[in-house]
């Protein structure tokens, strides 16, 4: 018998000793995080997401994407990471530092992701062209832009557009953005140049809210070696009666659906890429040194630049 | 199931038994008061790993034509591969080795198994949780935390069905004859108190009282990894030490060095859970101590394997005939491989070309498939007969199961290590687009599929060989069912 209470008591010890170890002690040490600001308490970092963000988030997660897309990124010295660029842009980095657990906290559940069968989307809300990222209306929350008005709807959110866009030629050095934002005069011509681009080759400007529909309906229409599934049961077809939709996707070829008809997306289609364009972990933290934070001293005097501040 | 219902004879008992076997009779009886529930965990267990089967062969084949009934919202490789994931583990694996564990428990304590109805409600409630959390991922209401999938409400008829399995536990050890614990008890004993601990406070930690942000995926990956080494490692590695033993006949090689493998496997292979999250947005000494206490796992790897190895010298050649040491032996030997691999894809030089790619998925395998599921399909064509009165009918079938399996894991791990590979460096190689990753994994996800043919076909045989056995229709003989016919004499007697 005393055999026996010493090995309940052993195994009782070893696997408390990993709960405190592995759970207890970090929650100590990170699981109170609050979110960061500046001394006169603004821009703040992070903010909690938009309701329909939220819901995206839901729909990624029960749809398992993230069991083929990360959300995280390594430090420069564990990974190359911070070097890779997403294939459809050149100069658009993965991120500009490595994730770090403050970028989480309002996070439930966690997406971390555990492989990359598909590129990481730690960042992938920041790739959107500017004048995708910028028509919330005061006071509307970040995510909240994505969804209503795809690339498509882009002339009629055009006033919004030159409020506060980042020009989309930042992008080639991102950590800048946040300084060259509210540049009011520079916003006009980089906006102007995406949405022809757009319109000339037919085909949305890539991590536009159009683009990320209609990588979701037919990802191979993208990029032709893609293995992603298609999400098509997040559509609808629908018979066009009257005016086109200004949501209705633009497709060619194969996916087109048929003279009459148009494929709109439901509304988890539509938090589901507001989600994905809320996606950005950008903004510099005190505790990580960013690749490129030397070339941007003044970041303090800009709060309300980056469109998730305000 | 009623036991009145299975065309099952008891085992057979001659009256004539000399006192000295009395021993012998007493066996008999304990196995046959553990039929019903040990023959009702077994068959969900294998009905689940059909189930699994098939889907883990449309994950597989998913992953190279991806637009193979994607319209269909419950079919979408998302939902599926946690199903197939979820089914795998918590009804196939958990069933199949808590039917093991249990016949072992009544075994070793000596005692007959009392109230069995405990124990079948216990398993119907655990085939209803499973179902449920089944139905819910593939309905879209999974929870987003791997390994952990089924929403809370599935999960706690899980909990309550185990509450019932782990109250009979308590009940037989309470009951049990003789003082002496031997290693095998250890380790289910071990498995039955760890589990519920490590359920609930995972449980908890996500849904209950959740933790903020990242913490939510360390207490993800803790519980991950210790369900694959407290929970299943545990059960295989202790029905190992039932198995060869018994079947070669002949005593472990060393208890001393056994203790030593325990406790030490106990304590480091614990502390593991964060290796899977090498340089993520954690502290680094979190996963730096999971790292150390992975490479601290080659003790007990090398202790147990070492024990087993000792135990077995010199009788090497019995696994010519036995299917249960064939699949034991197979199972024992790749816990030392899967620990081996563990080791080396947490370490940060590898980690690094490995952390996001396909390697991860074949190490998972080959702990749960080529580790734990070989040494319980061992146990199961040495516990089966006794529970039935019969003998397997087909020695080909064992056979053919045998190397389908050996060669479908051996296949699928090889291809995900080395896809793995080719995968990781181009990831690693900024300069290339990432696209080329994935595409140059798409020759080792063809060959992948292939072995899931090859393993499908292997889960297949073993469950219509079950059936058979089920059904009453095994060979009636006193001999147990070799693989090979026995040439020499002496060695029938251990088998």
């Amino acid at each position: 018998m005393k055999g026996l209470l010493r090995l309940l008591s052993g195994l009782f010890a070893t696997f408390a000793f990993s709960w405190v170890g592995l759970a207890l002690i970090p929650n100590f040490q990170i699981g109170h995080l609050n979110p960061q600001s500046d001394e006169e308490g603004t821009d703040v970092y992070p903010l909690p997401q938009s309701g329909m963000a939220e819901r995206g988030r839901h729909i990624y997660s029960v749809n398992g994407c993230f069991y083929c897309h990360s959300q995280q990124l390594r430090p420069d010295y564990a990974a190359s990471d911070l070097d890779r660029t997403r294939d459809h842009k050149k100069d658009d980095k993965w991120g500009v530092r490595r994730s770090a657990p403050r970028d989480y906290i309002f996070d439930r559940p966690v997406l971390l992701g555990k492989a990359r069968t598909g590129p990481d989307l730690a960042n992938v809300g920041k790739s959107a062209p500017a004048e995708a990222e910028s028509p919330s209306p005061p006071g509307a929350s970040p995510a909240g832009s994505a969804s209503p008005s795809p690339a498509q709807s882009a002339p009629a959110a055009s006033p919004a557009g030159s409020v506060s866009p980042a020009p989309a030629v930042a992008s080639a050095s991102p950590s800048a953005t946040p300084t060259a934002a509210p540049n009011p005069q520079a916003a006009a011509s980089p906006a102007a140049t995406a949405l022809a681009a757009e319109t000339k080759s037919g085909e949305p400007t890539p991590y536009s809210a159009a683009w990320h529909h209609q990588h979701l309906y037919s990802p191979r229409s993208i990029d032709q070696d893609s293995n992603m599934p298609a999400y098509r049961f997040l559509y609808e077809k629908h018979r066009i009666s009257g005016e086109h939709s200004l949501d209705a996707l633009t497709l060619t070829g194969s996916d087109a659906p048929g003279e009459g008809w148009e494929i709109i997306p439901t509304y988890d289609a539509k938090c589901l890429v507001a989600f994905l364009m809320s996606r950005d972990q950008s903004h510099p933290l005190k505790e990580v040194k960013s690749a490129t934070a030397a070339a941007s001293p003044p970041a303090g005097p800009s709060p309300a630049a980056k469109g998730p501040a305000k | 199931m009623d036991s009145a219902d299975i065309p099952l004879k008891a085992p057979a008992i001659s009256a004539d038994v000399p006192p000295s076997d009395v021993e012998q009779v007493e066996r008999a009886l304990i196995d046959a008061s553990t039929r019903v529930p040990v023959l009702m965990f077994y068959t969900s267990a294998i009905v689940w790993l059909l189930i699994g089967t098939l889907l883990a062969g449309f994950v597989s084949f998913k992953l190279h034509s991806p637009d193979l009934l994607s319209n269909v919202a419950f079919l979408t490789w998302g939902r599926v591969r946690p199903a197939h994931m979820n089914i795998m583990v918590y009804g196939w694996a958990s069933m199949a080795g808590m039917g093991t564990a249990i016949w072992l428990m009544a075994r070793l304590c000596r005692t007959v198994l009392r109230r069995p109805l405990l124990l079948v409600t216990g398993a119907g409630f655990w085939n209803f949780g499973v179902l449920l959390g089944t139905g819910a991922i593939l309905a879209g209401d999974s929870t987003g935390y791997q390994w952990l999938e089924f929403p809370p409400y599935a999960a706690l008829i899980l909990f309550i069905a185990y509450c019932l399995i782990i109250s009979w536990a308590v009940l037989m050890f309470r009951f049990r004859r003789g003082d002496q614990i031997y290693i095998t008890q250890w380790y289910l004993i071990g498995a039955f108190l760890w589990f519920p601990w490590l359920y609930a406070a995972a449980q908890l930690m996500l849904f209950v009282v959740p933790l903020q942000g990242v913490l939510q995926a360390a207490v993800t990956w803790w519980y991950g990894n210790n369900l694959l080494f407290l929970w299943f490692g545990a059960i295989g590695l202790g029905t190992a030490y039932y198995m060869i033993p018994k079947v070669i006949g002949r005593p472990v090689y060393s208890y001393h060095l056994a203790t030593i493998g325990f406790w030490t496997y106990a304590f480091f292979s614990s502390w593991t859970g964060m290796a899977r999250l090498v340089d993520g947005p954690f502290p680094a000494w979190m996963i730096t101590a999971s790292i150390a206490a992975t490479i601290l796992t080659i003790i007990p790897v090398a202790t147990v394997g070492l024990n087993h190895h000792m135990t077995m010298l010199g009788y090497f050649q019995l696994l010519r005939y036995s299917p249960t040491l064939r699949f034991t032996v197979f199972g024992a030997m790749s816990y030392t491989v899967f620990s081996a691999l563990g080791v080396l894809i947490s370490l940060r030089s590898m980690a690094r070309y490995l952390d996001f790619a396909q390697a991860n998925v074949a190490y998972s395998h080959l702990g749960l498939y080529a580790f734990f599921s070989m040494i319980i399909f061992g146990s199961m064509y040495y516990i089966v007969p006794r529970l039935v009165g019969r003998e397997w009918r087909y020695a080909t079938l064992i056979k053919l199961h045998f190397w389908a399996s050996v060669y479908g894991i051996g296949l699928m791990t090889l291809m995900l290590l080395a896809g793995g590979l080719v995968q990781g460096l181009d990831m690693e190689n900024a300069s290339l687009p990432f696209i080329e990753s994935t595409q140059s994994l798409m020759p080792y996800f063809r060959g992948r599929s292939l072995a899931g043919v090859l393993m499908t076909v292997s889960h297949f045989i073993f469950a219509f060989h079950f059936g058979l056995m089920l059904f009453g229709l095994g060979r009636t003989a006193s001999v147990p069912t070799f693989l090979n016919p026995v040439e020499e004499e002496g060695s029938e007697e251990h088998l």
